[in-house]
């Protein structure tokens, strides 16, 4: 864990408050009722409706784009294309501003808008757009790693736009980014090795599928102003980019962002809203656009990988190297995803004790939708390499794949990543195996057909980072806490209002929590990166611990005592005659002109210059996973018997919330190593978008037997000793079903997903293999 | 062209909407998802894949549940509609507080739908097994993959319900 | 540009169908309707024929001694909750409850399902192995076409424009006859078949098999009669000739090796349900109140 930011640690303790309990979910019921407004539920009257015009390919130029007969259609207000943005194309992003508001003269990924209509209802707007015309010249883009990285290959980001790659050494390939991550001697570990393991593993692009689609309304005011309502995870982010591309300062761009319903990742960065600012601050209209769930699975994807991995066992079982090439598939701009690979391979040979490991990855661009964030972040991709060529080795062996792991572990504090930039363990994450390993009667012996696997990850959560909260504590002793992250649905106002429920002494149903408008609420970096526990919860507990000093201070003046008398106590000033509820010192303290107490906290982690991850993980999560499966081996069906995670989260300050998320997180990874995969024709365009052909997982595809349970040695730098959570459960289920089925069934299978007709498909391979 | 059919046609619908007749004239295509949402403001009733795949949009037509995005409006004229409003009293229903207490409410996006769907179930199969539930239940998409809480939610309201009834 | 029109009686719908500018499309249960309205792009003059409402249609489901007659209105949920229907058929119960989802089948119609004709319907394999037959109207008069010749190409039945089928005809099994289907999905939830069996035993001996997503239509085969329904091998190579008619291809669900291999392996186990059945069969007595 990030020194810097243990020393900032508040350290308060459980006792016996809110915190720790398992209270219902804040604004639950208004969302139970239908009550919780969504963007898609906010009425604009008077709001132009937005429609999109995209090309059927993925990689075009574009020749001519004809408004005339669609602008005069009835109802059309505006058909804007490049032409009416500022030239060269505004372009904007995260590390690389390299992303299009729209397509100007190429489009570059299927479904890139080509021109927006608005007009006065939405079947205007949809007629108006299909009466657009674009006469395109199709270019045999890359839609595939194979494809982009073959000499010769299209070059997605090229000469058309010099001024995005212009300084890139690698602008002559697709490739956008590398890393690597290396330590050891890699050919004196082969030669000890008494057995290799090589393998290729694919892991396909999927799409975050949030229920609640993308949509963005942008409003403009009458002073050149804009607000922007769109559920986004990152609030500021999105002010930030939206103020620079369009030329306002930030007080002259407000985002709302309602709460989402979902993110996974997918909600983070801006993908509509520059496109709707624009059109809004031309019309000097707000203008509504919604997409349905098909169009939302067009637009928002995790990047897919492909590893070549080879690992070296010594007879006992130890891993002695781990040497690992993987690509990820980014998309046709950069979005997050540089960082996606950086993460993913800067933990690539696991949470053990390895002798030498050699990780080299790349970020390649494909003309395909620009993979973002995805919960798990780049660690699922390559951690279905590496676990798989552990149960791999350790079935070789003769050995238990259990075993194998907890041998291979390292204890907490032990180096995981060695050389300039090394990665400790934060955790006893012995006892994460230990306790999945009960929870699963790992050593029970299994009927037939039934095969069981385990496997372990690890993810760095924030490397650096930002929360700025703001307590008010009012003189009838109810409080809000101004908190920006985005309760996508991990619960975070409850995690603030039980905070400040405890540390405050007030009722936890006295408690407001504001946040999801730039407006009104401090600054939040992000929502991501399961940081917003640690982060914004440090921020939090420390605006309260400002209210508290205050009240001490003010009480003291009142009652002729001096503040360093007073002790201080979560919800209580301590005088010379005891404890004294906090809303009544602070009543005391206020007297006749009333009024309340305002406190702020921040907490702030700077980065490291050179750290290949910017930073040093404020605290890891990880994870184990056991499933069990039995598979009907005529058809390649199987049915998930018992699933287990377990997640070292270092203090549930939610029970049920933790809960809820370890069974959400895993039924999200078991379908995204059984069932989640997006299919392509040969032009770029996906052929199963949405929920008809897009499959996840339903009430009847959850394993039989679904165990979460979590470690808890209160070990983590957020407040009350917790650590984040919501992405271990997702980590590496594509690992452990695999090996189940390995023991189930003989057959290994290195490309997700785990479908019926891929293991049908192998077990007739092994068939005819051995004939 | 015989002149019914010669120009979009404006639908006038008398239903009921939730215990109250309602009025409303909308296009022809309107869905009764949109005509709820837009026209009579009732945005309980959530949209997002609009061809019957999710169930975010269930509602009941003359008691049975239904994806309201593959309904027309025009075809809910002189019957019964009723919507997650209508089943949400003050501080919620037996069956929505045990969602909450249950923890299966999380991002609460498929909620509305996912009570619909509990609620009819119940109306016809008052004490079902963990199996018939998440059969009843399985047209209801979770990506925060709440299901077993869901399950557990709708499981104990139903077991409370036949106790009370004696 | 789209029309809603509620007709009153049958002579009426077919009227509205019949125009000839103007394209007129039964709305039942709307759930394959809608969806594709949805997709399709452009806006020809459309109106959609609303037959919920029609008062002469006779009653959704009549049981006589010769069989059912299901009437367009009758619903998934409805007929797979119906006491006959799960006695007589239950290869057509057990592929109603399938049909996509509670909310889904509260709305789909047995009558839209096989007009929709999609190679991938449900209920189809098992309506072929009842022999069911369908009644369509139009305003030249009545005929009926027996399920084998009902589906004609991917989307295409033999229900023209113009017209209506106004009732599905199922046959009175024979005493000791039974039936089961199974499908093969890519999850246990809602999902498209990959590949579907339906297999009925008849008390006459006949063993006819309704096969789904394996060719332009749903098939029906029969398998030689005399054929001895526990030998595994004779029914193996039974199997080996007939399902020589199916034609799996490769698409976004399945690997056209995959459906074939499927289809063998679900049709084995189909038979082998349908046997089963018998033993359980409804003897086809009438039903007594």
């Amino acid at each position: 864990m990030a020194d810097a930011l243990r020393s900032q640690a508040v350290g308060v303790r459980l006792a016996g408050g809110v915190v720790g309990t398992g209270i219902v979910r804040y604004g639950g019921l208004e969302r139970a009722m239908g009550a919780q407004k969504y963007v898609a539920d906010l009425d604009f009257p008077g709001a132009l409706q937005v429609a999109v015009v995209t090309i059927p390919v993925g990689c075009a130029d574009i020749l001519a784009v004809d408004t005339t007969a669609a602008k005069a259609m009835p109802g059309v207000v505006m058909v804007m294309t490049a032409a009416d943005l500022p030239s060269p194309m505004p372009r904007y992003g995260v590390s690389h501003i390299d992303r299009q508001v729209m397509a100007d003269r190429r489009v570059n990924y299927y479904t890139e808008p080509v021109a927006v209509v608005a007009a006065e209802t939405q079947e205007q707007a949809d007629a108006a757009a299909r009466a657009v015309k674009v006469d395109y010249r199709e270019l045999p883009g890359v839609y595939t790693l194979e494809d982009a990285v073959a000499p010769g290959a299209h070059l997605v980001q090229d000469a058309t736009d010099p001024t995005v790659r212009a300084k890139d050494p690698l602008r002559e390939s697709n490739v956008l980014e590398e890393q690597t991550v290396a330590w050891g001697d890699i050919a004196e570990q082969e030669a000890r090795a008494a057995l290799i393991v090589e393998d290729t593993y694919t892991y396909p692009m999927m799409t975050q599928f949030p229920i609640e689609p993308l949509g963005v309304v942008a409003e403009p005011d009458e002073v050149g102003g804009l607000t922007i309502y769109s559920p986004v995870q990152h609030p500021f982010l999105v002010q930030r980019i939206v103020a620079k591309l369009v030329g306002l300062p930030l007080t002259r761009v407000r985002v709302v962002a309602p709460d989402p319903g979902g993110g996974f990742g997918g909600k983070q960065i801006p993908k509509l809203e520059p496109i709707l600012a624009f059109l809004a601050l031309k019309t000097g209209r707000t203008c509504r656009l919604m997409l349905n769930l098909a169009e939302t699975t067009l637009a928002i994807r995790r990047a897919g990988a492909r590893v070549h991995a080879r690992t070296g066992f010594s007879a006992e079982g130890d891993i002695l190297f781990q040497n690992a090439q993987i690509d990820y598939q980014l998309g046709a701009y950069a979005d997050v995803a540089p960082r996606v690979m950086t993460k993913g391979s800067y933990i690539g040979g696991g949470p053990y004790r390895i002798p030498a490991c050699l990780i080299e990855a790349r970020a390649v661009l494909t003309n395909t939708t620009v993979s973002t964030a995805m919960r798990g972040y780049g660690a699922p991709q390559i951690t279905w390499s590496t676990e798989s060529q552990i149960t791999e080795g350790a079935l070789k062996l003769g050995l238990d794949p259990a075993r194998v792991r907890l041998r291979n572990l390292v204890e907490n504090g032990e180096e995981f990543v060695k050389g300039d930039y090394p990665a400790r363990a934060d955790g006893e994450w012995r006892q994460v195996v230990e306790k999945a390993m009960s929870l699963a009667h790992w050593d029970e012996p299994l009927p037939e057909n039934r095969g069981r696997g385990i496997a372990v990850a690890i993810k760095s959560s924030a490397t650096s980072g930002l929360s700025q909260s703001l307590v008010r504590l009012l003189f009838d002793g109810s409080a809000l806490v101004y908190a920006g992250t985005s309760d996508i649905g991990q619960g975070a106002r409850t995690i603030w209002a039980q905070t400040v429920a405890d540390e405050l002494g007030v009722p936890e149903a006295d408690v407001t929590v504001i946040s999801g408008d730039t407006d009104l609420v401090p600054f939040d970096l992000q929502t991501s990166a399961s940081r917003s526990t640690v982060f914004m919860g440090t921020a939090v507990v420390r605006a309260c611990r400002d209210v508290r000093r205050q009240v001490r201070e003010m009480y003291a003046e009142r009652v002729g005592a001096d503040p360093a008398d007073l002790g201080d106590e979560p919800g209580v000033v301590v005088t010379a005659d005891g404890p004294l509820p906090l809303a009544e010192a602070a009543r005391i303290a206020l007297g006749s002109l009333r009024g309340e107490f305002l406190g702020q906290g921040t907490c702030r982690l700077e980065g490291r210059k050179g750290h290949p991850l910017g930073g040093d993980a404020s605290f890891y999560e990880f994870n184990c996973s056991i499933s069990e499966v039995e598979v009907d081996l005529g058809t390649g069906q199987f049915v998930i018997t018992r699933h287990v995670t377990v997640c070292d989260v270092g203090t549930e300050l939610n029970p049920i919330q933790v809960t809820a998320q370890d069974e959400g997180g895993s039924i999200m990874g078991l379908g995204q190593a059984n069932m989640e995969q997006l299919i392509f024709d040969g032009h770029g365009k996906l052929l199963n978008p949405g929920a008809i052909d897009y499959r996840v997982p339903t009430s009847k595809d959850v394993p039989l037997e679904l165990l979460t349970g979590s470690v808890q040695n209160h070990d983590g730098p957020g407040p009350y000793g917790s650590k984040g959570m919501s992405e271990g459960p997702i980590l590496c289920t594509g690992a452990a079903l695999g090996a189940a089925v390995r023991t189930a069934t003989g057959v290994k299978i290195t490309d997700l997903p785990l479908t019926p007709e891929r293991i049908w498909r192998a077990l007739r391979d092994a068939a005819t293999d051995t004939v | 062209m015989d002149p019914r059919f010669a120009t979009e046609s404006q639908v006038t619908v008398t239903a009921t909407i939730n215990g109250t007749p309602s009025t409303f004239t909308v296009p022809a295509h309107r869905t009764l998802l949109d005509a709820l949402r837009t026209d009579l403001g009732l945005t309980g009733t959530k949209s997002s894949c609009t061809e019957g795949e999710c169930g975010a949009c269930t509602v009941m037509l003359d008691g049975k549940a239904v994806n309201s995005c593959l309904v027309l409006a025009a075809e809910v004229d002189g019957h019964e509609v009723t919507t997650i409003e209508a089943l949400s009293p003050d501080g919620g229903s037996d069956l929505q507080r045990a969602f909450l207490e249950q923890g299966a409410v999380q991002c609460g996006f498929c909620i509305p739908g996912q009570v619909m769907s509990a609620e009819y179930l119940l109306s016809h199969n008052p004490d079902p097994t963990v199996e018939e539930i998440r059969s009843a239940m399985s047209g209801n998409l979770c990506r925060c993959a709440s299901y077993n809480r869901i399950v557990e939610a709708v499981r104990t309201t139903a077991q409370e319900r036949v106790n009370s009834r004696g | 540009m789209l029309t809603y029109y509620r007709a009153r009686t049958l002579a009426e719908a077919l009227e509205v169908l019949g125009q000839k500018d103007v394209e007129g499309r039964v709305l039942l249960g709307g759930t394959d309707l809608l969806v594709g309205l949805r997709h399709q792009q452009g806006d020809p003059p459309r109106v959609l024929v609303d037959l919920k409402g029609v008062t002469d249609l006779g009653d959704p489901i009549t049981v006589t001694d010769d069989g059912l007659r299901v009437g367009p209105t009758m619903t998934m949920a409805e007929l797979a909750s119906h006491q006959v229907v799960r006695s007589w058929y239950p290869a057509l119960v057990e592929a109603a409850v399938e049909v996509g989802s509670v909310a889904i089948r509260n709305r789909a119609t047995m009558v839209g399902n096989i007009c929709n004709a999609s190679p991938a319907s449900d209920t189809a394999p098992p309506l072929l192995v009842h022999e069911a037959s369908v009644r369509i109207a139009s305003v030249a008069g009545e005929r009926t076409v027996p399920i084998s010749s009902f589906f004609v190409s991917p989307r295409v039945s033999a229900c023209g424009r113009g017209e209506v089928v106004v009732a599905l005809e199922l046959p009175r099994p024979v005493p000791g006859t039974g039936s089961a289907y199974l499908r093969l999905t890519r999850r246990w939830g809602v999902d498209l078949i990959t590949v579907s069996v339906a297999a009925a035993v008849h008390g006459d001996g006949r063993v006819l098999l309704g096969l789904g997503a394996v060719g332009p239509t749903p098939l029906l085969v029969e398998l030689p009669s005399g054929l001895d329904l526990q030998d595994r091998s004779a029914i193996d190579g039974a199997l080996e000739e007939a399902l020589v008619v199916a034609t799996p291809i490769s698409d976004i669900r399945a690997g056209a090796d995959y459906r074939a291999a499927m289809l063998k392996e679900l049709a084995r186990r189909a038979v082998q349900a349908a046997l089963e059945s018998t033993r359980r069969a409804g003897d086809g007595s009438p039903v007594r109140n």
